[in-house]
């Protein structure tokens, strides 16, 4: 499903990732632990294309490396559900058409199915209530649920989560955790970034340690790729990497 | 799915009303000016076409010319020139007569001077200081024909006032557009920008580049069609108040010009919003 091959991303003369490979496979949960800096979310964003990798190949279903075509990139983004540590809500809108946004943006969707989607993941995160209110009138906790809320309206595949319980305190943590667990046993993919050991125990997936650009396994062993997802070599030298694109 | 691009546009609207507000005033302000000329420009163009018709040229015929001979050389001219009205020496005498007014005046002239004339009112296409010279050369060929009189100095002259008021006319229009192009194009900047954080959130979610600058531009083109019907709707009032009050001749834009003032004004504001759109999601948009 996502795909590291011998990735590496350098932001000038500093190493975000040090050719990292890494598989992850369907329905799967995959915390990655790692320190300020470490380069976790340069990860997230070399999954959803918003940077490009300096060295190796990214791919994401059947997006595979190279620089996606605009219309790609956005159609690759719609298969994911993201979920970001500062929530990423719109301030002038209510919770319901902060979800409902995704809704549209898809646009699989009649206009007649977007009220009880949106209404089906505020009552899934718990906030049917709150539907009407604006997201600034939100504690951070309720925020973080509303963004869930957001990622998981279009049922997607994979939920990505940025430092999800970073702007939050204890109980709320352990809530928007408990969301997410809740989601993953439901059977869609689940990458976890964070800085905190105890999400990566409440959540309970395989978990990755990212430290200074090099990702490791729990017994700190550089991930590798399974055989299956080693590309092999290019039999030609005009053969370039691929540029497919698809669902994931 | 159009109805959420048109509440996302009423929405921005709402949060940038001073924006769309200035827009609206400054294309306003724009507009009048241009329409102004406009309603000047084609005033004038329609004293120029009506002077242009009247625009006529008469040849004087031989005493000796018989009456067969006469209407074989109408026939010929109504052909290839345009409509012909005969005068005969006896109308001639008297339309000079009446001008003239004193008798002992005209009993100083004695016997009738004055020719046989046709009065040839020319096919429009003839109605150029060239194409009327070439008409007076070929038709002076004729034998029947003594002399061709037309105000060729005065036809040249009027035809430069009218191409020299094309040449400002489109000047002024060029300048007008340009001033909208700009308006529009700061505007639409000015609004992505401070709605940089809806735009990459929205991006983010995935969505397509129509899916976030529909209501931009739709919002562009709303100012644009308000600030036109106000520009139109104050040189309306002026030309009322001008025809009531002091030239009663001034007319407004026929159909077609208002249509085209609007059509113009919306052509230029769509070419301005995806040229700004463009650019300005080349650095907000990832």
């Amino acid at each position: 499903m996502i795909t590291f091959d011998a990735v590496s991303k350098r932001y000038g003369e500093r190493l975000a990732l040090d050719s990292v490979s890494w598989h992850m496979d369907e329905g799967e949960c995959v915390v990655v632990v790692g320190p300020s800096g470490a380069g976790k979310t340069s990860l997230l964003r070399l999954i959803t294309h918003e940077t490009q990798p300096t060295l190796g190949t990214v791919t994401v279903g059947t997006f595979r490396g190279g620089r996606l075509k605009r219309r790609h990139r956005a159609l690759l983004r719609r298969t994911l559900g993201i979920v970001y540590e500062d929530f990423r809500l719109l301030s002038d809108r209510t919770v319901f058409d902060n979800v409902a946004l995704a809704v549209h943006i898809v646009g699989r969707f009649a206009d007649s199915e977007v009220i009880p989607r949106v209404m089906r993941a505020l009552e899934e995160v718990g906030l049917p209530l709150k539907q009407g209110a604006l997201t600034t009138e939100l504690s951070y906790g309720e925020r973080q649920r509303v963004a869930i809320a957001r990622a998981i309206v279009n049922r997607p595949a994979v939920i990505l989560a940025d430092e999800p319980t970073g702007a939050l305190e204890r109980r709320s943590s352990e809530e928007v955790l408990n969301l997410l667990r809740g989601i993953h046993e439901e059977g869609a993919a689940l990458l976890v970034t964070t800085t905190r050991m105890e999400v990566a125990e409440t959540l309970g997936g395989r978990i990755l340690r990212l430290e200074d650009g090099r990702l490791l396994t729990a017994d700190g062993e550089p991930t590798r790729l399974p055989a299956a997802y080693v590309a092999p070599a290019p039999a030609a030298p005009s053969a370039s990497p691929g540029s497919g694109h698809g669902g994931v | 799915m159009h109805f959420v691009y048109f509440r996302e546009m009423m929405r921005s609207f709402r949060q940038h009303r001073s924006v769309a507000v200035t827009a609206i005033l400054s294309l306003t302000a724009a507009l009048i000016l241009s329409g102004l000329f406009l309603l000047l420009s084609w005033n004038a163009h329609v004293a120029i076409e009506q002077i242009g018709d009247r625009r006529e040229m008469v040849v004087y015929l031989n005493d000796d010319v018989t009456a067969s001979d006469r209407d074989v050389l109408i026939g010929r001219i109504h052909d290839l020139y345009g409509s012909v009205t005969y005068v005969t020496k006896d109308q001639a005498w008297k339309d000079f007569s009446a001008q003239i007014g004193d008798p002992s005046l005209l009993e100083a002239v004695g016997d009738n001077p004055l020719p046989a004339s046709l009065h040839i009112k020319l096919k429009p296409e003839l109605l150029t200081p060239d194409g009327m010279e070439a008409t007076a050369k070929q038709i002076s060929q004729f034998p029947e024909v003594e002399d061709v009189r037309y105000g060729a100095e005065w036809v040249r002259r009027l035809d430069q006032v009218a191409r020299s008021l094309l040449v400002v006319t489109i000047s002024v229009l060029a300048i007008a557009g340009l001033a909208v192009i700009m308006v529009v194009y700061n505007t639409l900047r000015l609004t992505v920008l401070t709605r940089r954080q809806q735009v990459e959130i929205m991006s983010r979610l995935g969505a397509t580049g129509r899916f976030i600058t529909t209501p931009f531009v739709m919002e562009a083109m709303t100012e644009a069609l308000i600030a036109s019907l106000l520009a139109l709707g104050v040189l309306f009032a002026a030309q009322q108040t001008l025809a009531a009050r002091a030239v009663s001749d001034i007319a407004f834009l026929p159909p077609v010009g208002v249509a085209g003032f609007l059509g113009g004004v919306l052509l230029l504001t769509l070419f301005a919003s995806v040229l700004a759109l463009s650019r300005v999601f080349r650095s907000v948009g990832s």
